[in-house]
């Protein structure tokens, strides 16, 4: 990639690499917003890429294989509600067991059906292309920004606008966040709080499935095992840091972007150790998480806020 | 309540019968599965559910083979049961083997000693300091300051694992393979066998002091108390004085010890170089599903490490005769029993209706 | 006779785990009517309104409202028939404004949008209506308690429910507060509002209402016109007995040299960015119970957390406690000085529910010689000790492995008891330590608390419940907005409408007077 840090080009790369992460980043928001702690994000994601490429080879669609994978990212999701809320076992140890057999069982199902371990590559599949937008495409500086990507990137920006308009226009919105922040005045004003939970979680594993086809069936065209690589926890700590504000929330999943666009950049030269450099991102991450708890921590010693 | 003696309750309104029951009916509906999921891929699925369960019985090998790969899992387990019974969600072992790899290799290929026995012990040290001080990281950001541990430990593996790249890379790096891996130890560090045939090697022993160790801190112990109580209830056990920062800074050292261990023996009986991408991936986060699998208990952690080393065994010898089915379906039975075993309401209406059933025969006397 | 809105016919309920809350409760309403239903805590008055709302649905028998069986499925179904209810504990969202909390569940909509405009319109006409002084935009959390009170009763009023059932709606109120509540109940009674009031004080319950049932042990005692009851018979009804209330019995006297089990100077916290302590003094002397009165929120809850040193933001003062200056030192060290604490909060603080009582019962001095060996604990003498506790506190249980949370809420706060008293403290925190147990185990808690003093204990009691304060204490401060608004250097020399204008804030005595807080 010939970029530097302050070309346009970087900021292309941004964009690029900010979508999945941003799809991470709402799938935790939406699922805290009423209350549940979803930290299974990373193995929908997972779930989500694989099922999209498959469901693109078997169906010779990619627009088919998009709604393969949303299916199943939705299937997760129910499963996650069906164990923790019915059948009362702990949402994090859900998590943590989901996101540790997730490439196990991925690279299950592609052997059988590629008959390979590691990638898709073998599978002729459609994938999805990019968008250019008429007009737009030709103002300079501008239509570089905002043209030219991938469709999936297009569709993270719609559903960033409609969730912001979701959450905090609507009654439906209102009443989710109610969930979240008083299950029981929610529950006796008459809202089916365990039913709102359930649909929070649908969304989340919707969005985490969106964000692992943008990686498969739209910026690398292929499934490969471990191609997550950690997006799912930036989304989950984007939240994190956030903590209900989704202005921060989505700056704090660009900047992760920007991380690993640097890192990209930075792994081309040979002036830096190529090891090293990999670990730029997940670097910012822990520093910016690290950070944004030790304010918050002497805010509330000093007595700024309340402890939650 | 000691002196009488008491009939024991064998029926499944004790909790600990209950328990038992629990988890065997949840390995049958594992095993259900996945017989389904064999008739589903499988040309003949009869033979490879022997050979999965029966298999690695056929030969000494094959037994030997799951004697030795299981140590360093059980012992991963028991380094995430301490973190988990304490309510930590410190996922960190994962790196802390990685780089603790790096501590063995860095040990192991330079000749400090000519001494077969001391040598391992200097690798075991060095790993043992490494994985106890760096897994203090993401439990104190958690005690001290709130950090979400479970981000922070995860974002840590991923820079141990490009730390340990880097240090390999840079210091210790093969130059009779073009792989990119540490070069080959002295002979003084290996470990060997004691018994051969079954590949019995000191690390076992270890592995059985270690579990009843842990076994003993975590039921008899002070520690262990703090460990229950935080784990259940940390407002109360902060309430009650323990020391949520303290507690949490020796459980992590004592996880992070755990891990160094796991490594060694990996490193020392299994390879004679380090390869940071493939000798010790995975193993960390394996121990959290074996925590799962033994309920957070030492002994039922090291026996599922067994279990699912032995599955494992067994289907690779299957993918000799049935190239049909991967090691990875033992991934599936895992992950069944642990959604099931970790469900509290999991068959609970039936324990329920047995004891109202009791509690009515009782108020009829 | 008015006609009937609700009825209930043979309502029983059992809970799964064979608690029967509710035995054949016949019991009929009349419309326009204030009907209080009486009983001590966990007589089944709070299982009764929830099934009357929606939230638990009865084993058997039926409900019949405005002429119709009715089986709601959930409080939506309450709600849209007419009912509303007024928790005792407050359902709402603190960061949400008085509009969005009354809306929620019911919202004005412009297309798929939050109509706003309109909900704030419509919210304040209602408050308007029934003169209840709110400015409706304003963030719930910086409301005083009684005007959140209003906004839970405006949430009914705004769903135009005709039904209305208020849960213990002056256990939170002062004297003078709850005046003014009465005031509104009977004018919503004219308007043709039927209201539902449970209470267990007595006089209230005299004061307000034109019938009241009275229920025991999930039982019912029958419908009485008010004006057919004394005080004398009402409380036989209840608890089957004459009630004595005369702690002063078993208190003795003896001289403990003035000597203080702790003292607290100046102690100044503040939290986003407002002072909730300021300034506060006080000493709590060997053998006294000093009790602190005041209207949740004014700081007694900081106090506390001060005192115990689980507050994790940084407070300005002193806290000695038995002559030892505690600053830097966290809840263990000031354990070790011998302080001992009752949790407000007894299933969040006070145990760890899944764990047997036997654990639950020595946590707080697990390290103790007695209960430990050189290297492991000692599980025999932890049984025993356990043991002992499960009779002296009179816990009722199967033994001393069942798990803590197993047991009824009087029976978990004798664990509690028993544990922080087998800690052999000389100082003790009481927060709230009889909130919401049955009147037995009440008793029984008010007994040991008055034995630990008796004993040279000194203890500093918090309570909401002015008559537990008065009852109990020897001396009494209350608080009011972070600071001490009046003291009381004898407990029996004042009445409850002189605390509550402290409580109020409508008294204030000077600084010479509220220092005896420190220097008696």
């Amino acid at each position: 990639m010939q970029s530097s840090l302050f070309s346009l080009s970087f900021l292309v790369t941004v964009v690029r690499l900010a979508t999945p992460i941003l799809f991470a980043a709402i799938a935790s928001f939406i699922a805290a917003s009423t209350g549940i702690v979803n930290i299974a994000i990373e193995s929908i994601m997972t779930f989500g890429a694989l099922a999209g490429i498959l469901g693109s080879y078997l169906t010779q669609n990619a627009w088919a294989g998009m709604l393969i994978g949303l299916v199943v990212g939705i299937c997760t999701a129910l499963l996650i509600a069906l164990f923790s809320m019915r059948l009362g076992a702990s949402p994090i140890l859900i998590g943590i067991a989901l996101n540790t057999f997730a490439d196990s069982l991925a690279i299950f199902v592609l052997y059988q059906l590629a008959g390979e371990k590691g990638t898709s590559a073998s599978l002729p599949t459609p994938t999805l292309g990019v968008l250019n937008i008429p007009v737009i495409k030709d103002i300079p500086i501008l239509g570089q920004l905002l043209s030219g990507h991938y469709i999936l990137t297009y569709v993270c920006w719609i559903v960033l606008i409609l969730l912001f308009i979701l959450i905090y226009k609507t009654p439906l919105g209102m009443r989710m966040r109610a969930c979240g922040l008083n299950a029981n005045a929610a529950r006796t004003a008459g809202i089916n709080v365990e039913r709102l939970q359930v649909f929070s979680l649908v969304l989340s594993g919707l969005f985490a499935a969106l964000g692992g086809m943008y990686l498969s069936l739209n910026y690398l065209r292929i499934f490969s095992k471990s191609m997550v690589a950690g997006q799912g926890w930036m989304g989950i700590a984007a939240n994190g840091i956030a903590s209900g504000n989704y202005g921060v929330l989505l700056l704090s999943a660009v900047i992760f972007a920007a991380f690993r666009a640097v890192s990209i950049i930075f792994s081309s030269s040979t002036v830096f150790p190529v090891d090293l450099v990999s670990a730029i991102p997940y670097f910012a991450v822990f520093c910016f998480v690290t950070i944004a708890s030790v304010i918050n921590y002497y805010r509330i010693k000093s007595g700024k806020v309340e402890e939650q | 309540m000691t002196e009488k003696k008491q009939k024991i309750n064998l029926s499944i309104t004790n909790p600990k019968v209950f328990e038992v029951v629990k988890m065997v009916i949840s390995i049958l509906i594992a095993l259900a599965i996945t017989l389904v999921i064999l008739f589903m891929i499988s040309d003949n699925p009869v033979r490879a559910i022997v050979t999965i369960l029966t298999g690695p019985l056929t030969k000494r090998r094959y037994i030997g083979s799951v004697i030795e790969s299981f140590i360093p899992y059980a012992f991963s387990g028991l380094a995430a049961g301490v973190l988990f019974k304490s309510g930590a969600f410190n996922l960190g072992g994962e790196g802390i083997f990685i780089i603790s790899g790096v501590s063995i290799a860095a040990v192991a290929c330079n000749q400090l000693t000519t001494s077969g026995v001391l040598h391992p012990i200097l690798c075991f040290l060095a790993a043992i300091v490494t994985g106890g001080i760096l897994m203090i990281i993401p439990s104190f950001l958690k005690a001290k300051f709130g950090t979400n541990e479970m981000v922070v430990s995860l974002m840590l593996n991923s820079i141990y694992s490009g730390v340990a790249m880097f240090i390999i890379r840079k210091f210790l790096l093969t130059t009779t393979t073009s792989t990119i891996g540490s070069r080959d130890y002295f002979k003084t560090a290996k470990i060997g066998y004691i018994f051969e045939p079954l590949r019995i090697s000191p690390c076992l022993i270890l592995l059985i002091i270690t579990t009843i160790v842990m076994y003993l801190i975590m039921f008899k112990s002070r520690l262990g108390y703090q460990i229950r109580l935080a784990g259940t209830n940390p407002k109360f056990a902060e309430y009650s004085g323990i020391s949520a920062f303290k507690l949490s800074i020796v459980t992590a050292v004592i996880a992070g010890i755990l891990c160094g261990m796991g490594a060694s023996c990996q490193l020392l009986t299994q390879t004679s170089f380090y390869l940071p991408e493939q000798s010790l991936v995975g193993i960390g986060f394996s121990g959290m599903l074996l925590s799962m699998l033994g309920r957070n208990n030492p002994i039922g952690i090291v026996v599922a490490a067994f279990l699912i080393k032995y599955l494992e065994q067994g289907t690779s010898i299957l993918y000799f005769v049935d190239r049909a089915v991967p090691s990875e379906i033992v991934a599936i039975v895992e992950g069944i029993v642990i959604l099931l075993i970790s469900s509290q309401y999991f068959l609970r209406g039936f324990r329920e209706k047995k004891l109202l059933k009791e509690g009515l025969e009782k108020d009829a006397k | 006779m008015g006609e009937t809105i609700l009825k209930l016919d043979k309502v029983t309920k059992v809970y799964p785990n064979g608690t029967v809350a509710n035995r054949d409760i016949n019991m009929e309403f009349e419309k326009g009517e204030i009907h209080s239903i009486v009983g001590e805590n966990g007589a089944g008055k709070s299982t009764l309104m929830k099934m009357i709302f929606g939230i638990e649905s009865p084993s058997s028998g039926t409900i019949t409202y405005k002429g119709e069986e009715v089986h709601f499925a959930s409080s939506l179904d309450a709600i849209k028939a007419g009912i509303g209810m007024v928790h005792q504990h407050f359902m709402l969202i603190p960061s949400f404004s008085v509009v969005d909390n009354i809306i929620l569940g019911d919202e004005p909509k412009n297309g798929i949008f939050l109509d706003r405009r309109e909900a704030v319109r419509k919210t304040q006409e209602v408050s308007d209506r029934y003169n209840f002084e709110l400015d409706v935009t304003e963030k719930v959390s910086a409301l005083s308690v009684a005007k959140k009170q209003k906004v839970e009763i405006l949430k009914t009023l705004y769903r135009d429910a005709e039904l209305i059932i208020l849960d213990e709606p002056t256990s939170v109120l002062t004297p003078q507060e709850t005046e003014k509540l009465f005031e509104q109940l009977r004018s919503f009674k004219k308007q043709g509002h039927t209201i539902l009031f449970i209470s267990h004080k007595l006089e209230e319950v005299k004061q307000i209402s034109d019938r009241i049932s009275v229920i025991r042990n999930g039982v019912s005692k029958g419908t009485y016109r008010n004006d057919e009851l004394t005080m004398e018979q009402l409380t036989n009804l209840i608890i089957g007995r004459d009630l004595e209330s005369d702690i002063d019995r078993y208190k003795t006297h003896e001289d403990f040299h003035n000597e203080k089990a702790a003292v607290i100077e100046d102690l100044c916290l503040e939290r986003n960015g407002k002072p909730v302590l300021d300034h506060v003094s006080l000493a709590v002397k060997k053998g006294e119970i000093l009790g602190i009165a005041g209207v949740e929120g004014n700081g007694q809850l900081d106090l506390v957390r001060c005192i115990t040193g689980l507050e994790k933001t940084k407070y300005e003062g002193k806290i000695m406690i038995c002559d030892t200056d505690t600053s830097g030192m966290n809840i263990k060290g000031r354990r070790d000085l011998g302080m001992a604490y009752i949790p407000e909060d007894r299933m969040g603080d006070g145990i760890a529910g899944p764990l047997p009582i036997s654990d639950n019962m020595i946590s707080t001095y697990y390290t103790r010689d007695d209960i430990n060996t050189k290297l492991f604990m000692d599980n025999r003498a932890i049984d025993r000790i356990s043991n002992e506790l499960i009779d002296t506190f009179a816990v009722k249980t199967e033994s001393n492995k069942t798990s803590v949370d197993s047991l009824s809420g009087g029976n978990i706060q004798k664990v509690v008891v028993a544990r922080e008293y087998n800690t052999r403290p000389k100082f003790m925190i009481a927060e709230q330590p009889t909130h919401g147990i049955d009147i037995g185990s009440a008793e029984f808690v008010h007994h040991k608390l008055i034995e630990l003093r008796n004993s040279g204990v000194g203890i500093l009691l918090v309570s909401a419940d002015l008559n537990e304060v008065m009852d109990l204490s020897d001396r009494i401060i209350v608080m009011f907005d972070g600071q001490i608004a009046g003291y009381f250097k004898n407990a029996r020399n004042v009445t409850d409408q002189e605390l509550g204008m402290f409580m109020l804030g409508a008294s204030h005595q000077t600084p010479e007077e509220i220092g005896g807080a420190l220097n008696d």
